[in-house]
């Protein structure tokens, strides 16, 4: 069975490498979108899936990332690649100053300094002017070709679902579980609980800067409103709670549906996107609390690696 | 850059930083009520308080009832809308993960946002009824927020009546301490929790009534009073009432004196590395906890 599974996924990796060649710009488009939100919804799985930390404020790191990539591009003249990964070194960095105190927060207190965490970013955003914009954002030069950005994307997408595959196989993934499982006998147990929550949220915040650098270079301007929404970390949580969370594949699956959901449906109804956004979000709290994958695990006793 | 502060601009900043406290006490008591009793955050709090908002607008545009009548129908209005809100979803969460509470209360403030302005429009809107100021030798006082501050000391004071004095509250007080306890003790805690709902919204709402006097009335106008309430609850310790009440007048005053001397941007800033050093320092809150 296990050689079968490989020879799909690199069969799928085959695929998707020569799509842009035979389909329109619409559908790289959409795709580079998906592999956004898979990178995305995977790396705050690799904190709140794993550890059970609730990161309510993700979408600092890939704000952070935007922004240090838009500065590094317009204002130093870096290429959009190198400078891209910059954002992630700066993203991960902000991770160190604020996972080292933060991390020690329990439950909501956790949940809530995050939330905080995004808010502070897009105050001191629009405050230094100089560097930022301001309210104004940054304007890029719009870019010529797609087909690098879909490589790029897809790249990061698959380096991240790939690191979480060799997570959740070694050591260090069965302690972070054993810390969501249960902190206080984790740490009886001689598990460095501090420093692997750090490590795991270095990760976590290192990828969203990457996605980030490239959402801004792709978007050619951004504005810290737009930059550090709340509505991207829910968006985040509810792909990866819906594809099924401390899986691997659960939050490729969640991104993926989700985002074709959205391209055919919430387009048609743009008055109310949001509320049926809302709506879907209570659904998948109320009904489906564990996601596909954890339906399907529990049902047919899938291996727990997928 | 720097402006000479002088006494009478410290005394205006004090004076207006513990007139906006009051108000946060009031609106960060409901917050503060559902989290002790619970450990649920409501993040649809700004929600409700907007909900109360619009109610005291259209009351006052429409058939021109007085802002301050319409809180006897704000606060029973939105009180029912907490409970409805308890009685379907809410509930199913109390218990769980934080994640499952926090994901939960943020889709129906969601919901309710979006609806909100598909009825109502996204428009900017206010109730011009008091304005003005009384002068107090150099000091000035508008006449809107010091209405206010009395409504909201006046409202708390009820809501710590309420809790010390009947059945009902002491029931709430118990359950927040030790809700397993409080349930072998023969309290109904689903039907504290209902009412804790339900209260905590009324108070929202007739925070949202109070604030739509003094501030522009949109589907948004909430979610600032999120973050600032748990801030409150943080300050004073969870399920400490009182100490929300005070971390409320805190809170005010140090936004009151931070505006003096910093931009309104940065203020944030302090404000969310207080919250991060009090949690570390002392994750009790301020005060000794009193429960």
């Amino acid at each position: 069975m296990k050689w079968l599974a490989w020879v799909v996924a690199a069969g799928v990796l085959i695929g998707l490498a020569i799509m842009p060649f035979f389909v329109s710009n619409y559908i790289v488009t959409f795709a580079i979108q998906i592999f956004m939100w898979i990178a995305l919804a995977e790396s705050w799985n690799l904190i709140s899936g794993f550890t059970g930390y609730v990161s309510f404020g993700h979408v600092a790191f890939f704000g952070t990332g935007a922004y240090t990539t838009a500065i590094l591009v317009s204002q130093a003249g870096w290429h959009w690649f190198p400078a891209s990964m910059m954002g992630s070194i700066t993203a991960a960095a902000l991770a160190l100053i604020i996972g080292y105190p933060c991390l020690r927060l329990k439950g909501p207190y956790f949940a809530i300094a995050m939330l905080g965490l995004n808010e502070v970013l897009r105050a001191l955003v629009s405050y230094f002017e100089n560097f930022t914009g301001g309210g104004n954002g940054i304007t890029l030069t719009p870019i010529q070709s797609i087909q690098p950005l879909y490589y790029a994307m897809g790249g990061v997408a698959l380096a991240v679902v790939f690191l979480t595959y060799c997570i959740i196989t070694s050591r260090f993934g069965l302690r972070l579980i054993s810390i969501r499982e249960d902190e206080l006998a984790a740490e009886a147990m001689g598990i460095n609980t501090a420093a692997l929550k750090l490590y795991a949220f270095l990760l976590s915040a290192a990828f969203p800067g990457i996605v980030g650098g490239f959402f801004a270079w792709y978007s050619s301007h951004i504005e810290p409103i737009g930059t550090f929404p709340l509505l991207t970390t829910i968006t985040m949580i509810i792909m990866c709670l819906f594809g099924g969370k401390g899986t691997v594949l659960g939050p490729v699956l969640g991104a993926s549906l989700l985002s074709i959901f959205q391209e055919m449906v919430w387009a048609r109804f743009l008055f109310i996107h949001q509320a049926i956004f809302g709506a879907l979000i209570v659904a998948v709290v109320l009904l489906m609390p564990k996601g596909m994958l954890g339906v399907l695990q529990e049902r047919y006793r899938l291996p727990r690696t997928i | 850059m720097p402006i000479q502060i002088t006494g009478t601009m410290l005394l205006q900043g004090i004076v207006s930083g513990l007139l906006a406290g009051g108000l946060y006490a009031m609106v960060a008591l409901g917050m503060a009520l559902i989290f002790g009793v619970m450990r649920v955050i409501n993040i649809a709090h700004g929600t409700l308080l907007m909900l109360g908002a619009y109610t005291t607008f259209w009351l006052f545009s429409l058939y021109g009832i007085n802002p301050f009548l319409s809180l006897l129908i704000s606060f029973p209005l939105i009180f029912l809308v907490g409970i409805l809100l308890q009685r379907f979803f809410v509930y199913r969460v109390v218990g769980a993960p934080e994640l499952s509470s926090l994901l939960l209360t943020f889709g129906i403030s969601t919901f309710i946002s979006n609806m909100a302005m598909v009825a109502w429009t996204a428009d900017y809107r206010s109730v011009e009824f008091l304005t003005g100021s009384f002068l107090l030798g150099q000091i000035a006082l508008s006449k809107p927020r010091l209405v206010t501050f009395g409504f909201a000391l006046a409202i708390t004071w009820l809501a710590f009546l309420f809790l010390n004095l009947t059945k009902t509250g002491k029931a709430i007080r118990a359950t927040s301490q030790q809700r397993d306890l409080a349930q072998v003790c023969g309290i109904n805690v689903r039907r504290i929790d209902l009412i804790t709902f339900g209260l905590a919204a009324g108070l929202a709402g007739a925070g949202g009534s109070l604030i739509s006097v003094m501030f522009s009335v949109f589907p948004e106008m909430g979610q600032l009073y999120v973050f600032k309430s748990f801030l409150v609850i943080v300050l004073g310790g969870a399920g400490n009432y009182p100490g929300a009440f005070f971390g409320g007048l805190i809170l005010g005053l140090a936004e009151g004196l931070a505006s003096l001397f910093l931009s309104a941007q940065l203020s944030e800033v302090i404000a969310y590395i207080l919250l991060v050093i009090i949690l570390l320092v002392r994750p009790t809150g301020l005060f000794r906890g009193r429960v």
